[in-house]
């Protein structure tokens, strides 16, 4: 007994038995002693089983069904000497292949086993109705039930165990209740008897003809069962040259020895051109399986692929093989790198196939049915092409995917990730190979979405970075996309092109990505003005808050960049108003997916901040967070203090200004004692306040000074650029601050105090005074500014706030109104064509995304502008609108 | 000057026969090489029927070989084509022409049709033949009988497409022909049915094939806006219409879009009628504002002396650039097809620019300061100064003190009360307009069919073809060059 028990531990830890444990989960108590029971059979099943279907399983024989019997090895091997030399028969053939594995494998089909099972569920059954547990026997029963359902799942006969098995039942069933229908049972035991009857019950309704025949002569019937089972008999096979004969000859002569009948092989592990596909289809089936060991799996079909001869089969290994390495543990952060390697060199190695043999042809949706047994080639094929079952753009996807999220999971600061992104340019090769075989197929949907991959690599990166990517080795002219740097000179102009050829697809989401790359690398490239026009012509900001999250990511990435072009062009005010949405938000890092958000009220759960984390971009896309606030802040600085110092009331001072800055200028004030600048925000702060007193000087110090700049590719320019400006706001700042306290200011002490040519400073004064900010005018003749500012009194001030407010109350009604209507199109002049909807679009996305409720504002705040004039002119189409810019 | 000429961007959006005019004055300028502009004539004229005129200028090109052999043979043609286009179009003109007829022609179309065919057998074929001809009289230069073919086939038509192709064709013949009154009415009701087009798309719920109009109206809209230039520019109120038309919104974005060097005639009609702009209302009144603004926007894709003055003294406020860039738009103008007869105007309205600018902004100027910075002596500039505050209206504010030689200008600063009233002046309209909306919404009336009727209701108060929103909305103008041409 305590050899059954340690054979059932062992088995346990085998998958094979687990199997089992799985398919009787729901019994409890009783599991033990099955399983003890089972055993023995089972032992002795090894025998009947190999002689009774093996013929059927020399050519169903799959490496990875043999784990099953691993356990039993031992004992096995100990106590039964024919089993044992049986298996070092045949382990010598297996040997050969992988040596370090001492463990010899008995090779069963996956029909074998159920047979087995099934056998031996009917003993334990028989086992239980002898001693009456009514709860094992029914336990036994579904069990059983359920293996033969898989087997009719499979298409195979009924197996004549399970049409035993309800007899005995049925017939222990009538039994008992012949014999002492008074007899007490115990409550379990009697309900489980009860429900045994209507299981019994409603299994022979099921199985009825069958069971008559069987009735009439269960032998015949098991041996016609087994024989149906059995395909025809194969000859002997070969054994694979690679295989030294002497082992071969080992293998074949301890088999002969045993089993006269059977023509075995080399357990299995051997792989001819015949078996291919049937090995294939073996593979398909024990895929996703809980138990199925992986990395078997990929060994086998990489053996395969050195069998397989035509290019059919190569192209159905290749597929089989590159789904079957995408197999990870699910438990794993990521794709092991060397398994994404060999991944990528079979896709390399598919789609190099596929390009030089257009006769065949992989697709996602095949419309007739073919026999995946069969050998295929374009002679025998209609059209003269071979359709086969599968996508490769699935796996470019895939395989992009698996070495974004790769990238997730490493620490951006080590070696590792540096080593990992090294790989990025064998992955960008695989796309450019995979787009040149969807241009040759002409297969445009998914030629678009290789292109979007294609430009998901490069938009972001400089110059430099995309010319050492596009040096793709080993790509020769049949290979070579239609789109490259060689073509195209310059990165520039290749996302040009790229993003052309994006806007002609059908697809909506991939034409506004491509939009907004083909904008940021505008931005990148310092290109403004092009940028601006192309952002505000996609109406992107209308509706992005209601696309998807991955999109609204991008498009705060390129709003942002945009942002710090717009800085390094020296157009402050465009930077600030764009930066501003950004960072008000106080969110920035989540908003550009460069880290988690630390709420203070943690309410993500777990699913979403894992979703968040999926979303995450990956350390090298960063944008430098730290940078685009230094800008931010500054160009708030040149923008504000200014406007502070124009603004007299305190009132207005609350609304006029921008929150982010100025609640960090407040805190700034409130600090009792400042120190030397430290960080970034210190500088920025004091330089505000020196701003504000009208010391430029130091202002100009204190922000040349931060180091951050030096991150910015045209640093000094720049710096020379904040210098002028700083020189500028502060003569402005100066002029708000002090004209009530002059009649009049001397020109040429402005000019002097600021260093500034006699000419701006003029100027810049005439421009105050013709806007109307500065109540002055000139005198040319004493070349000073006189001042007149006559202050208004507490009337005054009174009627014109409240102007003010009732000025804003209507604005709030036709706001109100606004929503309320929602999908007409709007009711005022302002919005004919087709602002409506976006409009309305914009009412309901407010509510949902959080992202959705942001975006919403800006495209308010926004659309007054340039934006909504281009809505008339041009319907909002993007397509429309880029052809005619480009 | 040759680098401020636009010639070049703007004949690829006229008519081949628009171009003409173009031509000559560039030969009658000395920009660019003399044999370069006759060859640039003689291309253009071989691709029209004007046979005798591309002799000529074949001549005048190579005067020692013998014209090419397929003129000759394409005069033939022409000749040929000419008689039997006519006799297929007489008949149709002999029936119109009839009293009886005349009386019994309606607005409606399709009545009208029905009508000639019982009577008279005439079919839309031979109605067509109006079109033919009338295109064919154009291709060979004789626009005023083309416009009359054209007219008439536009009143009994009812093919969308045809009738827009000789709606372009009746406009180009008007042009050619200088009738500058019907020229405008004719571009007044074109640019109806190219703008009514995309009423029809954007009510449309579909929005995918509205790309593609959309398009198509951004190219015509651009035609329009070179072929207009022809008209305003000869017409007497022509520069007020074209700021009235030029800053609508759909054509203010066609101009930022596809065509900015269209904001040099935007800016110069802007500074020409200034002392007009003070009378006019709307858009006009703003203009220079606008155009400023847009003109700095555009900066980076188009800029010429004439923009670049306006922005100098509106945007720098830096007179003595602005000066600079006057006296080099001056040039400018002299040399510009469309330009040449304001040049007068355009220089002594931008002065008064200048120094309007320059008053609102000083209060004391030195008189001899200010006739330096306007190009004049100080004789000129004395009278320059006084029709200047006589014609500002500022006689109570500007003083001449003749002993120290300088204006004194008093500007006292606006009444608080006066922010006030501007400030509150919109706000009992927008009410209104608020409550007009919610009633219509009361009454369950959805707004688009509001704005259809809107829209249908102007097509038949001016009479012109109703163009409902069913018609096929991507004809570009290309159809009407081509098939003019063809």
């Amino acid at each position: 007994m305590s050899r059954f028990f340690k054979t059932a531990a062992d088995t346990d830890s085998s998958s094979e038995e687990s199997d089992e444990e799985l398919l009787s989960s729901g019994d409890d108590t009783p599991a033990k002693p099955a399983a003890v029971q089972q055993k023995t059979p089972m032992s002795q099943f090894l025998k009947t089983a190999g002689d009774s279907s093996s013929s059927s399983s020399s050519s169903d024989s799959d490496s990875d069904d043999s784990d099953s019997d691993d356990s039993d090895d031992k004992p096995a091997a100990v106590q039964k000497p024919r089993p044992s030399t049986f298996l070092v028969g045949g382990g010598g053939g297996r040997d050969d292949d992988d040596s370090s594995e001492d463990e010899r494998k008995v090779v069963k089909s996956a029909k074998d086993k159920r047979i087995e099972e099934m056998q031996a569920i009917g003993k334990s059954i028989d086992n239980a109705l002898r001693i009456g547990d009514w709860v094992a026997t029914s336990n036994d029963f579904d069990k059983l039930a359920r293996l033969v359902e898989r087997q009719t799942n499979v298409s195979e006969p009924v197996p004549p165990y399970w049409l035993r098995a309800l007899v005995t039942v049925e017939n222990a069933l009538t039994a008992t209740k012949e014999k002492d229908p008074k007899k007490k049972v115990n409550a379990s035991n009697s309900r489980a008897q009860n429900g045994m009857k209507q299981k019994v019950k409603k299994a022979t309704k099921e199985h009825e003809a069958l069971l008559k025949t069987y009735n009439e002569d269960p032998e015949k019937f098991e041996r016609d069962y087994i024989q149906a089972l059995a395909p025809p008999p194969v000859a002997p096979r070969e054994v694979r040259p690679a295989q030294p004969a002497g082992a071969a000859a080992a293998g074949q002569a301890g088999e002969t020895d045993e089993f006269t009948t059977v023509g075995r092989g080399g357990k299995g592990v051997q792989h001819t051109v015949e078996t291919l596909f049937k090995d294939l289809a073996q593979v398909n089936e024990n895929r996703g399986k809980k138990n199925t060991d992986r990395v078997e799996q990929v060994r086998t079909l990489e053996k395969l692929l050195t069998v397989a001869v035509t290019t059919y089969q190569r192209i159905r290994v290749l597929l089989a093989l590159i789904s079957a390495r995408f197999d990870y543990n699910p438990a794993a952060s990521h794709m092991p790198n060397d398994a994404w390697l060999a991944a990528q060199k079979e896709l390399d190695q598919l789609v190099k196939i596929l390009i030089h043999e257009p006769t065949y042809s992989v697709e996602e949706e095949v419309n007739f049915e073919y026999d995946e047994l069969l050998e295929r080639s374009p002679t025998t094929e209609e059209g003269g092409i071979v359709r086969i079952r599968g996508s490769v753009i699935s796996f470019v996807d895939r395989l992009d995917d698996e070495f974004t999220r790769s990238l997730q999971n490493i620490d951006p600061h080590g070696t590792e990730y540096i080593e990992r992104l090294r790989d990025e340019k064998v992955l960008y090769k695989t796309i450019c190979l995979s787009q040149s075989y969807f241009e040759r197929a002409s297969r445009d949907e998914a030629l678009a979405r290789v292109l979007m991959r294609r430009l998901e690599h490069i938009y972001y990166k400089p110059d430099a970075v995309v010319e050492a990517l596009e040096q793709i080795p080993d790509i020769d002219e049949t290979t070579r996309p239609s789109l490259s740097l060689q073509t195209c000179e310059k990165a520039q102009s290749l996302v040009h092109s790229i993003c052309i050829s994006l806007y002609k697809t059908s697809n909506s989401l991939l034409r506004t990505r491509a939009m907004l790359c083909h904008i940021y690398s505008h931005a990148l490239h310092n290109d403004f003005y092009t940028a601006r026009d192309m952002m505000l012509m996609s109406h992107l900001q209308e509706n992005v808050h209601s696309a998807d999250v991955g999109t609204q990511i991008l498009f705060n990435r390129t709003v942002v960049q945009l942002g710090l072009c717009a800085f390094r062009c020296g157009l402050i005010k465009e930077s600030q108003s764009t930066l501003q949405d950004i960072f008000a938000t106080q969110r920035v890092k989540e908003l550009l997916a460069q880290g988690l958000h630390q709420q203070r009220y943690s309410t993500l759960t777990p699913e979403q901040e894992k979703a968040e984390r999926i979303r995450q971009m990956p350390f090298h896309m960063h944008i430098n967070t730290e940078l685009a606030e230094a800008v931010f802040l500054v160009a708030s600085m040149l923008v504000e203090i200014p406007l502070l110092a124009s603004l007299d009331t305190e009132e207005a001072r609350r609304k006029a200004v921008s929150k982010s800055f100025r609640r960090l200028l407040d805190h700034a004030n409130r600090q009792v004692f400042n120190g030397p600048p430290e960080n970034t925000r210190d500088h920025i702060m004091q330089a505000s306040k020196a701003l504000q007193d009208g010391e430029w000087q130091r202002a100009r110090d204190l922000i040349q000074s931060i180091a951050i700049w030096n991150l910015m590719p045209e640093s000094k320019q720049v710096k020379e650029m904040l210098a002028k400006r700083i020189q500028e706001e502060g003569l402005r700042t100066y002029l708000f601050t002090n004209a009530p306290y002059y009649t009049t200011l001397s020109l040429e002490l402005l000019s002097r105090i600021f260093s500034l040519s006699l000419r701006s400073v003029t100027s810049i004064v005439s421009k105050m005074i013709w806007n109307e900010e500065l109540a002055a005018s000139l005198d040319q003749a004493g070349g000073v500014v006189v001042f007149h500012r006559v202050e208004p009194n507490k009337l005054q001030q009174l009627a014109l706030s409240l102007s003010e407010k009732v000025a804003q109350l209507v604005e709030q009604n036709e706001k109100a109104l606004d929503v309320k209507l929602g999908g007409g199109s709007g009711w005022t002049d302002r919005g004919d064509g087709k602002g409506g909807d976006k409009r309305g679009g914009e009412a309901t996305g407010g509510g949902g995304e959080r992202r959705g409720a942001r975006t919403g504002t800006r495209g308010g705040v926004r659309g007054r502008g340039r934006g909504a004039r281009f809505a008339q002119g041009l319907g909002g189409q993007i397509g429309g609108a880029q052809a005619v810019r480009t | 000057m040759a680098e401020y000429d636009i010639s070049q961007k703007l004949i690829p959006y006229m008519d081949r026969h628009l171009a003409f005019p173009v031509l000559a004055h560039l030969s009658e300028l000395s920009l660019f090489p003399e044999e370069d502009v006759r060859f640039a004539q003689y291309e253009l004229a071989r691709g029209t029927n004007m046979v005798d005129f591309t002799l000529d200028l074949f001549q005048q090109l190579y005067p020692d070989q013998d014209p090419p052999p397929e003129l000759a043979q394409k005069r033939d043609d022409a000749v040929q084509t000419n008689q039997r286009l006519q006799t297929e179009a007489q008949v149709v003109l002999d029936v119109i022409e009839r009293e009886e007829v005349a009386q019994a022609l309606r607005q409606d179309k399709m009545q009208n049709l029905n009508y000639l065919k019982e009577h008279y057998n005439l079919t839309l074929e031979h109605i067509s033949a109006l079109y033919t001809f009338g295109q064919f009289q154009y291709t060979y230069g004789n626009y005023s009988g083309a416009a009359d073919y054209l007219y008439h086939f536009r009143i009994l038509s009812t093919d969308a497409d045809l009738n827009l192709s000789a709606h372009w064709g009746k406009l180009a013949c008007d042009i050619l022909s200088g009738n500058w009154d019907t020229a405008l009415e004719e571009l007044n009701s074109l640019r109806e049915a190219i703008d009514s087009r995309t009423n029809s798309t954007t009510s449309n719920p579909i929005p995918t094939p509205s790309s593609e109009s959309a398009l198509a109206q951004l190219q015509s809209r651009t035609w329009l806006l070179h072929w207009s230039l022809f008209v305003y520019f000869n017409h007497a109120q022509g520069r007020t219409l074209l700021l009235e038309t030029f800053l609508s919104p759909a054509y203010l974005n066609t101009i930022q879009t596809s065509c900015p060097w269209i904001l040099r005639y935007l800016a110069a009609a802007a500074i020409v009628t200034r002392k007009a702009a003070s009378a006019a209302s709307g858009r006009a009144k703003h203009a220079l504002k606008e155009i400023v603004r847009i003109i700095q926007m555009e900066e980076y894709q188009y800029k010429d002396p004439v923009t670049q003055f306006l922005r100098e003294l509106y945007v720098e406020f830096d007179f003595e650039a602005a000066q600079k860039s006057l006296a080099i738009a001056e040039r400018v103008t002299e040399n510009d097809f469309f330009l040449v007869d304001l040049k007068q105007d355009f220089l002594d309205n931008a002065r008064y620019l200048i120094s309007e600018a320059y008053c609102r902004i000083h209060q004391k100027i030195d008189i001899d300061d200010l006739s330096a910075r306007l190009n004049l002596s100080q004789e000129e500039g004395e009278k320059w100064i006084v029709n200047l505050i006589r014609d500002m209206r500022m006689g109570a504010d500007a003083k001449i003190d003749l002993e120290k030689n300088v204006i004194h200008i008093n500007r006292p600063p606006a009444p608080l009360y006066q922010t006030v009233i501007e400030k509150t002046r919109g706000l009992a309209f927008r009410t209104q307009a608020l409550g007009a909306a919610m009633s219509r919404r009361a009454a369950g009336e959805t707004i688009e069919t509001g704005e259809e009727g809107k829209a249908k209701g102007k097509g038949r108060r001016t009479g012109g073809p109703p163009q409902t929103s069913s018609g096929p909305a991507n004809a570009p103008p290309t159809a009407a060059v081509v098939t003019a041409e063809a």
